[in-house]
């Protein structure tokens, strides 16, 4: 049998060595398609079989680690007695046979995660008690170590959501990986985590925070509860990377910190426009009269992004000082955007000076401009 | 002690939630989505719903509406416990009729006061009508 197929392939490969060279290549192309084929599939047929059998016995296994997490957990009858800290589990429940195996014990952290973002206090407390108790924490410290990225932010991820520490020299590199997905973890975990300074990766950040991220930092600084917030104006002054400068803005306006109100006007001689547009949007959130007359003199100089923002920001300063420029540029523009957000600046004042200009720019201007502050005085349209 | 209907579409945390109510000395019954929910609130009376926000066929918002909306099960306490904490979604479910809401992650023990809680006032207010009748 086996001769059989030697001779037969020999024989096919004598026959082959005569073939065209066209026909060659195409048979040699057949060959490998249908070998990727036959080998991908094996692979997949592979993988199916193991994750049925991951499955398999994850279904024996859930209700087990769910029941003793119950009994221990949920239904302990010393919750709410005595403090989290003195509750002890039962012996025979930590050295348990089924928490030898690596498998079960990576089953049970996910499910312990899985009910502490369902149950704060004393409930979450005992959770992160049994995490502990059981070793998991040994088993995440582990993951940390791996070279594969996604078992790190798996690590992180864990550790985060138990509240573990991670010192600083293992996480602070993580916050300015290369990687932007283990970055992100990393950084969010900084924040959660470290109590005294939890912005303190903004100083060895070289890597971008994408805008994505910055969304996911601001939900993050904004929902942990007792976050130490520090001036965010030394990063605004002394960082030299554009996307923590700009994040900073936004933190600024946030915590609506006023003393930072002169190195946000510094930026306004930065030779990039649109952190000169950042800066100009954060003078108008923190309402920084101050800066009013400043902008004024740099109006005509900056493009018309900065424009807009300098508009924009007048009307959300609204010190009445002046209502007389924003009209100039409502009539005098040729830019509709300028139009529109100088109409909108003079109606952002709502006082009654601008409530006569705003008369006033009706009688004096054409069909158009009437438009324009018609469609702004509408309070349904933003 | 109350008959608890637990409409939730997260496994671990029907279960758990089950496990403290029971504990607690309550009957709880529990539906995995507004069709099942609305099967077994046809079938059965039940002193209080607990209900999720977001989970397949109904919402908790139309629990909520066509239980108040039906005249024998008026009278049921409705409890909202969801991830979803923006106003608009809360102000909605109590418009719509709900007697209390719990932002997940929730406690316990703020669990079980709250349920004490809405079966004192419902029974307060049942004494009420008695007497008036």
């Amino acid at each position: 049998m086996f001769n059989d197929i030697v001779t037969l392939i020999w024989t096919a490969y004598d026959k082959f060595t005569f073939l065209p060279l066209f026909i060659q290549i195409a048979l040699a192309f057949i060959i490998i398609a249908v070998a990727a084929t036959i080998t991908s599939y094996i692979v997949i047929m592979f993988r199916r079989y193991n994750a049925y059998k991951v499955d398999k016995r994850m279904n024996i296994m859930r209700p087990q680690i769910e029941e003793i997490i119950t009994d221990q957990v949920l239904i302990n009858e010393n919750l709410e007695r005595i403090p989290v800290d003195e509750i002890e589990f039962d012996p025979a429940t930590l050295n348990n046979i089924i928490f030898k195996k690596a498998w079960v014990r990576q089953a049970t952290i996910d499910i312990l995660i899985s009910y502490r973002k369902n149950f704060r206090g004393e409930v979450g407390d005992l959770l992160r008690k049994l995490y502990i108790d059981l070793g998991l924490t040994k088993d995440s410290f582990d993951k940390l170590k791996s070279l594969r990225w996604e078992r790190k932010i798996k690590a992180v991820v864990e550790l985060t959501q138990m509240d573990i520490q991670i010192s600083d020299v293992t996480i602070l590199p993580l916050t300015n990986s290369t990687n932007p997905a283990l970055r992100a973890a990393a950084r969010n975990a900084y924040i959660q985590l470290s109590k005294n300074e939890p912005f303190k990766f903004f100083d060895i950040a070289t890597e971008p925070i994408l805008p994505w991220d910055q969304m996911e930092l601001y939900k993050i600084i904004t929902t942990t509860k007792d976050i130490a917030v520090p001036n965010f104006s030394r990063w605004v002054s002394y960082s030299t990377n554009k996307s923590v400068v700009s994040f900073c803005l936004k933190l600024i306006a946030h915590y609506d910190q006023q003393s930072a109100i002169p190195s946000v006007m510094d930026l306004l001689n930065n030779k990039d426009h649109y952190f000169r547009a950042d800066a100009i949007a954060c003078l108008g959130k923190l309402s920084a009269e101050v800066a009013e007359d400043r902008l004024i003199r740099i109006y005509n100089t900056q493009p018309i992004m900065c424009q807009i923002e300098i508009l924009s920001t007048l009307g959300k300063i609204a010190s009445g000082k002046h209502l007389e420029f924003l009209k100039q540029e409502f009539l005098y523009s040729s830019n509709f955007d300028i139009r529109m957000n100088a109409a909108r600046a003079v109606i952002a004042h709502n006082t009654p000076a601008s409530r006569a200009m705003i008369d006033e720019m009706m009688e004096e201007t054409h069909e158009e401009n009437k438009v324009i502050i018609r469609h702004c005085l509408n309070p349904l349209l933003k | 002690m109350a008959t608890i209907l637990l409409i939730e579409d997260d496994d671990i945390m029907l279960k758990a939630i089950r496990n403290i109510l029971t504990r607690d000395g309550h009957e709880v019954l529990s539906a995995k989505d507004g069709k099942e929910a609305f099967d077994k609130l046809d079938n059965a009376q039940y002193d209080i719903v607990m209900s999720d926000l977001m989970m397949p066929y109904a919402n908790g918002l139309e629990v909520v509406s066509r239980l108040r909306n039906d005249p024998n099960r008026r009278h049921v306490g409705i409890i909202i416990c969801s991830s979803v904490g923006n106003e608009e979604t809360i102000t909605e479910a109590f418009r719509l009729g709900a007697d209390d809401y719990l932002k997940k992650p929730i406690m316990a023990g703020e669990l079980l006061i709250r349920i004490k809680k809405l079966i004192a006032n419902r029974n307060a207010g049942a004494k009420l009508v008695t007497k008036k009748k």
